[in-house]
């Protein structure tokens, strides 16, 4: 009891310091230094409808490169820490036949609209990682529906890895190419779909990059799920 | 050749570790090697950075996407970044050297990307010249060090790796509220904008938003109310990793702190965030080595004994003046020979002999005789007795806390030094007056490795000047702000 209250006159505490940080802050007006340069230039520097993917892609791209990493990172951290030198699937109650044949409809579209999400990422709201996550949903319902149902792992591995090298390797091209890490060499360079604006074939590098990362999100967080539903079986 | 080309130190490490998955096929002992081939890479970059910028002066501004700052991230390899980047790939390299030996357990794969991305994220939190960026890399860091730590996957490693997991993740948050005020103040996450505006900052969001994130960095830099991870990490992590934290994570977090409290010099309310922070520090110092004196375990003594010290450059970094900033720096290069030195020696003992209990030290004097005296090196050193290079940095922060008026810490300095003496001298009475024991087999690599560390420890110990001149010159990357905004090419966006 008397921890509790502690516990909440100290939260109080804090709150109230917090809230006083907060009405300093000066919402709502027009603070934007660097945002409404985003918004002037985002068309004709990146080729890019969308705003957002265009910050996160191209003029922050290097923050998007180390988010993918952290995703690897927690990836890799599941695989090492779960790590056993035999594992199997141990589910014991096969899925409804409304489950499975649901499933299997299911998971081509849901696949398919992954593939959409990301290769759209400059045109619509979305990207690499929703993309991603949205395939890896599509093989969590297989895991789920399916007693026996496993990834290709070896595949997968490699996937993971090779497009994580691809997306460092399109940025060192930049490097040769423009003389900057992670330099969009395909608008700035080329010009490459310079009238396209808004539509498919446009954006730079950023439908390459996004399509890279929903192909590494989507084999990461799959991994996972397979890492963290198998358990280890005794010869 | 082109000053961009520094963003190779972030490059390799990545593209080295997504290309472990494609060779895993080629067998345990070719991956290790790999590490050892990617890590002296990578030390050879880090040499050309360290010559570029201290040959010519200038910082190295490396521009992702050609996007001048404030629009894109910038990484701003200044004299700081330049000395500790070499610091950490030199680690990196030996630790890879050791990993050799002292890792077995599997999966070593996995193992050598962790490796690679830990060394990637400190390379990354000391070069970046960004905010948010330095989050991202703190990120990469951090989550890294808790599969790290967890890896030997026994019971006790789980539950270091828990402790570390909720408290970096409530330290992460923080930092995340921290960054939000202040972009919400100033509307940019540029750091030498965020310097050229922080004099028009409202006082109390420069305190809160500070005081956040040097709580959320508290984590990493271990100090006191929330490092409480620390020693059950160290202790349980693999011995290399160990040595890494050490190293240089510690000195990461510890950098991003007094890179960041010293851009808001001239915000209003600062000289409190600076009296939070020398508490702060005063207080790890005494608990560090409080704990130390009472440990069994070597390792984990060694590792209080770390917290401690890091303390000591954490008060270093709060005195607010030149002097302190160059001799908190000075230190972290000490501390971090030193520190690699002693886990490395250690992690030796407990590979070859099974544990790090005291009882094991028993006789190493006679058993192990090179590994005992790089301990006791180390172990001198650390006391700050002189011609050792410990002494140096203690004798240059004891000043530097005259000149600042703070007697206090100097006495914290002092009766700290005696307590590391009372624990040190008993390991070193262990080793070689108790105990009878047959040579063991010490391994002609590690003994080389420890023969290098124990040379860099005497002769900064009697030539400290070279090492003080560039802890001097690293130390002013820090404090002169106004230069450092001057060096990085801000387009002007809004100002």
């Amino acid at each position: 009891m008397l921890k509790r209250a502690l516990a909440i006159i100290t939260l109080l505490i804090i709150g109230y310091w917090l809230a006083q940080g907060l009405a300093g802050v000066p919402f709502g007006e027009d603070k934007m230094l660097v945002g409404q340069y985003y918004l002037d230039n985002v068309k004709e520097q990146t080729g890019a409808v969308n705003a957002v993917t265009a910050v996160v892609v191209n003029y922050r791209g290097f923050d998007t490169l180390g988010e993918v990493t952290v995703l690897f990172i927690a990836s890799t951290g599941v695989g090492a820490l779960l790590w056993k030198r035999k594992k199997e699937r141990t589910a014991e109650t096969q899925g409804s036949i409304v489950l499975t044949t649901g499933t299997r409809l299911l998971v081509p579209f849901v696949m398919l609209f992954g593939a959409y999400i990301f290769i759209h990422g400059h045109l619509t709201p979305g990207g690499g990682f929703p993309g991603g996550a949205t395939i890896a949903t599509a093989f969590l319902l297989l895991y789920m529906a399916f007693v026996q149902y496993e990834i290709p792992h070896k595949a997968f591995e490699k996937i993971e890895g090779a497009v994580g090298m691809a997306y460092v390797l399109v940025g060192l091209i930049g490097l040769a190419i423009g003389g900057y890490f992670l330099f969009d060499w395909i608008w700035q360079t080329w010009s490459f779909g310079t009238e396209n604006i808004g539509r498919l074939i446009s954006g730079g590098f950023i439908p390459i990059i996004y399509t890279i990362i929903g192909l590494k999100v989507g084999t990461e967080l799959s991994g996972i799920i397979d890492n963290m539903v198998k358990e280890e079986v005794n010869e | 050749m082109n000053g961009q080309y520094a963003s190779l130190l972030i490059a390799l490490p990545l593209i080295s570790a997504f290309f472990v998955p494609l060779i895993k096929g080629l067998g345990k002992k070719a991956v290790k090697y790999y590490l050892v081939l990617v890590t002296a890479l990578q030390t050879g970059i880090a040499v050309w950075t360290f010559q570029q910028v201290y040959g010519t002066g200038q910082p190295i501004i490396v521009m992702a996407g050609a996007w001048r700052p404030p629009v894109g991230i910038n990484l701003y390899i200044g004299h700081f970044a330049a000395l500790f980047v070499l610091i950490v790939a030199v680690v990196s390299f030996l630790m890879a050297v050791f990993s050799v030996r002292a890792i077995e357990v599997e999966p070593i794969d996995k193992y050598v990307m962790l490796f690679l991305l830990l060394m990637l994220g400190a390379t990354g939190m000391i070069a970046t010249g960004d905010i948010f960026n330095l989050f991202v890399f703190m990120e990469i860091t951090a989550i890294s060090a808790y599969a790290l730590t967890a890896y030997n996957k026994t019971g006790e490693a789980a539950e270091a790796s828990l402790k570390y997991i909720v408290l970096g993740g409530i330290g992460s948050s923080f930092f995340l509220i921290g960054v939000a005020l202040i972009y919400g103040a100033l509307g940019t996450l540029n750091m030498a904008q965020i310097a050229q505006l922080a004099s028009t900052i409202d006082p109390t969001v420069a305190q809160v938003g500070l005081a956040l994130i040097i709580f959320g960095l508290a984590v990493e830099a271990e100090l006191f109310p929330l490092n409480a991870w620390a020693p059950d990490a160290y202790q349980a992590a693999p011995h290399p990793i160990t040595a890494m934290f050490s190293g240089f994570v510690v000195k990461a977090g510890l950098y991003a702190m007094a890179r960041i409290l010293y851009l808001m010099q001239a915000s209003a309310g600062w000289s409190s965030i600076l009296g939070l922070l020398i508490t702060l520090g005063t207080l790890t110092v005494i608990v560090g080595e409080l704990a130390a004196l009472r440990q069994r375990d070597v390792k984990r003594m060694v590792a209080y004994s770390s917290i401690a010290q890091v303390g000591f450059i954490a008060v270093g970094f709060a005195l607010g003046t030149q002097a302190g900033v160059n001799a908190a720096v000075f230190h972290m290069v000490n501390h971090a020979v030193v520190k690699v030195l002693m886990f490395l020696a250690i992690g030796h003992v407990a590979v070859v002999l099974g544990g790090s209990e005291l009882e094991r030290f028993k006789g190493l004097g006679k058993r192990m005789p090179l590994t005992a005296f790089a301990i006791t090196i180390g172990a001198i050193s650390i006391i700050g007795i002189p011609l050792f290079n410990v002494f140096w940095s203690k004798m240059q922060l004891v000043m530097a806390s005259m000149a600042a008026g703070k007697t206090g810490v100097i006495a914290l300095i002092l009766a700290a030094s005696v307590v590391e003496a009372v624990y040190y001298l008993r390991l070193i009475h262990t080793m070689w007056f108790a105990g009878e024991g047959e040579k063991a087999s010490e391994g002609l690599v590690i003994s080389l490795m420890l023969l290098v560390l124990v040379a860099i420890v005497v002769v900064i110990g009697i030539y400290p000047d070279y090492v003080w001149s560039l802890a001097q010159r690293a130390g002013s990357d820090i404090f002169n702000v106004a230069d450092y905004i001057k060096n990085v090419p801000l387009m002007g966006v809004g100002a």
